[in-house]
Order: C-alpha cells, then structure tokens, then sequence
C-alpha cells in the first residue's frame, strides 16, 4: 500500500523528468557515439572514436585547462572574499540591516544582468572605470580578459558565499567559543582553532556548489567577451556550444558534454554523501 | 577597522548597481557622458525599451516562469513526498534528483535543441517551459523533499488513526500545511525560470524570447544604448528581488540544496 502510494504520487513528475532529461541525455549519448552534423546528418556509428577525438582536439583541451585555472580563480577569490564577508556580518556591527541588504542583492540578478552591468562599467570608451584608469581595454585585452570576467562572477557569487557562511556561522554552537575566550584566547586564535574548524563543513558544501557552478560558466561569457579576444576566456561551455552551432559538429559537442557530465557526477556524488552523513 | 571594511564591502556591491540605476534614469545623450554628468532625470528610457522587444520579453518570461512553477510544483509536491516519507527509489533516485540540477546545462540543451525541433516544438513558449523544468523539478522536489521531512509525522499518523488514506492524508492534511514550503519552493522555481538564459537563448525564436535573452541582444543590435541596456537591467532585476525578499529565509537553504539551513 505504502510504496504504491508513493509511486503514484511521483510518477507524473518522473514521467516529464524522463521526457526532458532521460531521453535528451540518451540521445546525447546516441548522438557522441555517431558522426552526426547539422550539415551531414550521418548516423554511422563511431564508437569511442569522437571521444577520443575530442581529448586530442586541442581547443577542448586549451578550453579545459582555462576553466581549470578559471574555477580556482574564481571559487578562491569567491571563499575568501565570502568568508570575510560573513565573518563581518556576523559582528555586531552599525548598520547591520544596510550591510545585509547591499551583499544579498548581487545573488539575485540573473548572470545576464551582471554581464551587462559590467560590460557598461567596462566599456574602454564610455565606461566610467575605464575612465578613471585611463582607457584601459580589459575585456579586450587577451592579458587582462580571463582575470575581469573572473572578478565579475566573484563579485556576484561573493555575495552568496557570504549569506550560506553567515547562516553557517549563526548556527554554530556558542559553548566552544565561550570557553575559548575564557582561555584567554585572542580573537585571532579563537577563529582560527575554533570558529573556523566548525565552519568547515558548510565551508566544503560551498566548495562543490561553487566549483560545479564555475565550470558551467556560459552565460557571463556570452555576454561579456563572446570566448574571446582570441581563444582567452573559451570556457569548456563556451567551446562546446561553439563547437555545435557555429562549427555544427552535434557529435563532437555530445561526446565533450559527456566528459564534463561524468566530471560534476563526481562532484555530485562528494557532494551527496555529504549531505547523507550530515 | 572592521566596520570601515564592511562598508568598503557594501559599496563595492551598490555602487556598480546605483551606476546603473543613474543611467537608466538619464537621457540618452547624458547617460555615458564622461567625466560624468547630472541632469534632468527621465523615465523616458524605461518606457522605450518596455515597448521594444524587452517588454515582449517581459512578458514571456512571465507567462514561462508562471507555466514553470504551475505545472512543476504539484509534480515537485508529489515526488518530494514520495521521497520523503515513502523513501521511493532510495538513494538511487534521490541521488539522480539532485545530480539533475548539477548537470552542466550545455550537455542538455544539444540534444534538448535537437529533439524539439524535430518534434517542431523549437521557437514555442511550450519548448521553454519544457526546457526550464529539466531543472526547475528536480530542484523544486528537492526543496520540498526537506520541508517534508522536517514535517511532523504525528500529524500524518493521527490523520491515519482517524482512517484517512494516505492520498486523502497528503491532500487534505499535509498540503494544506506545507503552504509556507511550497510558496519558498515556488519563489526559487520562479527565479530560477526568470533568469534562465542558454535553454531560452537556444530554444526561444523572435517572437518567444524570454527578458535575459532580449537583454543581451539589446546589446548587439543598437551598439551602444547604455541607457536602454540600464533600464532593461533594472526593469528584469527589480520583480524578482521583491519577490526574494518574501522567501529571505528560505534563501540560503534553497540554494545549498537543504545542505545550511
């Protein structure tokens, strides 16, 4: 009684998860095993072969090792900036209503809006940061390129790094703190051996979450520096959409996809035992 | 010290958004005018770009995130008891509820694109929703999978001692009570449609873009209307961060996936 219950309540939504995720991936999969492009919709099977051409393609791996370097960039500055932040927010500070509504309103702005927000800050000639640092090009300049859009997505994912270590920080526990400053602890060390070795669960929930999101970075791409100037910010979501509809090599991109698929189920599965041991 | 930090936090977060709120505000002409300038301040940019393609956009991605939450969250409701109190499929299906939403999204939209447009569904509103709920389900599920699980069961058992069926128990005892959970999980659904960007970019035609797709190609096609742009961002940003404000402390715990309460 109990389990069909159960079934029948889930069924309608495991039903359309099966339509609009089940059948796409298996299709993907169908699709990275062929030699299937808009251009010549061939059906010939391929094996492992698009697989392998895709590890020896060395825009994918340029692409790769981008996002490597971007996530690390990204999620380190992101934690950093967050944890202090949230260690801020946490004080008794003036104006703590203020504070907690100017860093909780990035997070809420689609990636888009922030691309857009900054690409205008940005513009080499009508941007007023551009301005003040003297017509400095940094979108366009392949040296400067990966490192501003990096700190534009820090600027955003900063501000909800900040709001999960805050709500982590509000539900530690009081007592070891309290002993620890009646050790004659500085504040300095009570964080440090105390606060923070409490913190790092929530701390390495944030890790995965941050490093699943930064390695599907496209949106903030797109509209920011379109992979370019040159190859410089060609992000691997970046190239796989490329690689699709303006090289329209469906088999390639699939079979590039299922890398990066099989590369967050990892991170999920790390993330998931978390959560059950929790 | 500390304080002096935290407002240098705090400025570094408004002021890029004030910026662009004064250009939205300014005419045209003033807008980018630097070193900077103040004039006359105008709604005029907003009332242009709402009768432009952004306010059509405006109104799909209304009528998309509306149909995304409608049909998604009595579908969620229902896995996410099953999960919860049933253990349906066990770790197995939880674990492929919560891989859906890590999924990167590129990897579904290739053969999402491809499918639908053989089915001729590609360029509809219908596509979009389909599209957005491969993640807005999953996610919504897994939100109210929580919240069923922190709900008393006793509830549930006395419901059943009075010789209700569990059907009868869900719809007439539990729903009724969830009330608070499934609007937070609503809001997140919402939000998450609203700002959604590669599947609508992909899947959308002229007519059905949705409000970030509209943006960013506001951008391509009238080169460098900064005041537009402004106002297109802060007409897409300010509804959905009134409607957060009614979820704030569902925010955290919803996008942790339940993992910091």
């Amino acid at each position: 009684m109990g389990k069909s219950t159960g079934l029948l309540l889930a069924l309608p939504g495991l039903l359309l998860l099966a339509g609009v995720v089940g059948l796409p991936l298996l299709y993907a999969l169908y699709l990275s095993l062929t030699d299937y492009t808009f251009l010549k919709p061939s059906m010939a099977f391929q094996g492992l072969r698009r697989y392998l051409d895709a590890l020896q393609d060395p825009y994918f791996r340029h692409a790769l090792a981008l996002t490597g370097i971007y996530v690390g960039l990204t999620v380190g500055l992101t934690l950093a900036f967050g944890l202090l932040l949230a260690v801020l927010l946490h004080q008794r500070l003036p104006f703590r209503g203020f504070h907690y509504f100017a860093v909780s309103l990035p997070m809420l702005i689609a990636p888009v809006g922030v691309g857009l927000i900054w690409k205008m800050i940005l513009h080499p000639e009508l941007g007023i940061l551009a301005y003040l640092f003297g017509g400095r090009d940094f979108l366009g300049d392949a040296r400067y390129a990966l490192l501003t859009l990096a700190l534009v997505d820090v600027w955003q994912q900063a501000s909800f790094a900040a709001l999960v270590l805050l709500a982590g920080l509000r539900s530690l526990p009081k007592e070891p703190l309290e002993a620890a400053h009646v050790d004659g602890a500085t504040p300095w060390q009570a964080f440090w051996r105390v606060t923070f070795p409490l913190l790092l669960p929530v701390l390495g929930v944030l890790l995965i979450l941050q490093v699943v999101a930064e390695a599907r970075t496209y949106d903030l791409v797109y509209v920011l520096t379109r992979g370019g100037p040159g190859t410089a910010t060609d992000l691997v979501s970046f190239y796989i959409y490329r690689k699709a509809f303006l090289g329209l090599d469906l088999s390639g991109a699939a079979a590039m996809g299922y890398l990066l698929l099989v590369a967050t189920l990892s991170l999920t599965a790390l993330y998931y035992r978390g959560l059950t041991r929790a | 010290m500390a304080s002096a930090l935290l407002f240098a936090f705090s400025l570094a977060f408004l002021l890029p958004l004030l910026w662009t709120l004064r250009s939205a505000l300014l005419p045209e002409g003033l807008a980018y005018a630097l070193p900077p300038v103040l004039g006359p301040l105008t709604l005029e940019n907003f009332r242009q770009v709402l009768e432009g393609p952004l306010g059509r956009g405006f109104r799909n991605s209304l009528v998309v995130a509306s149909l995304v939450v409608l049909l998604g969250l009595p579908l969620a409701a229902g896995l996410g008891y099953a999960l919860a109190r049933y253990r349906l499929g066990g770790h197995p299906l939880r674990f492929a509820v919560l891989a859906t939403q890590m999924l990167p999204p590129i990897v579904l939209a290739l053969p999402l694109f491809a499918l639908l447009r053989t089915l001729g569904l590609s360029g509809s509103l219908m596509a979009l929703v389909l599209s957005h709920l491969a993640f807005a389900l999953p996610f919504m599920a897994w939100l109210l999978m929580g919240f069923f699980q922190s709900f008393p069961r006793e509830v549930e058992e006395a419901a059943h001692v009075d010789g209700a069926t569990p059907l009868t128990t869900f719809f007439h005892v539990v729903l009724p009570l969830s009330v608070p959970g499934l609007f937070a999980s609503g809001v997140m659904g919402f939000l998450f449609s609203w700002n959604e960007f590669l599947f609508s970019l992909l899947l959308s035609g002229r007519e059905t873009q949705t409000i970030p797709v509209a943006l960013s190609a506001l951008v391509t096609q009238r080169g460098v209307l900064f005041a537009q742009v402004a106002a297109g961002v802060v007409l897409s940003v300010v509804p959905v961060a009134l409607l957060a404000r009614t979820v704030d402390r569902y925010l955290v715990e919803g996008l942790t996936l339940g993992a910091v309460k």
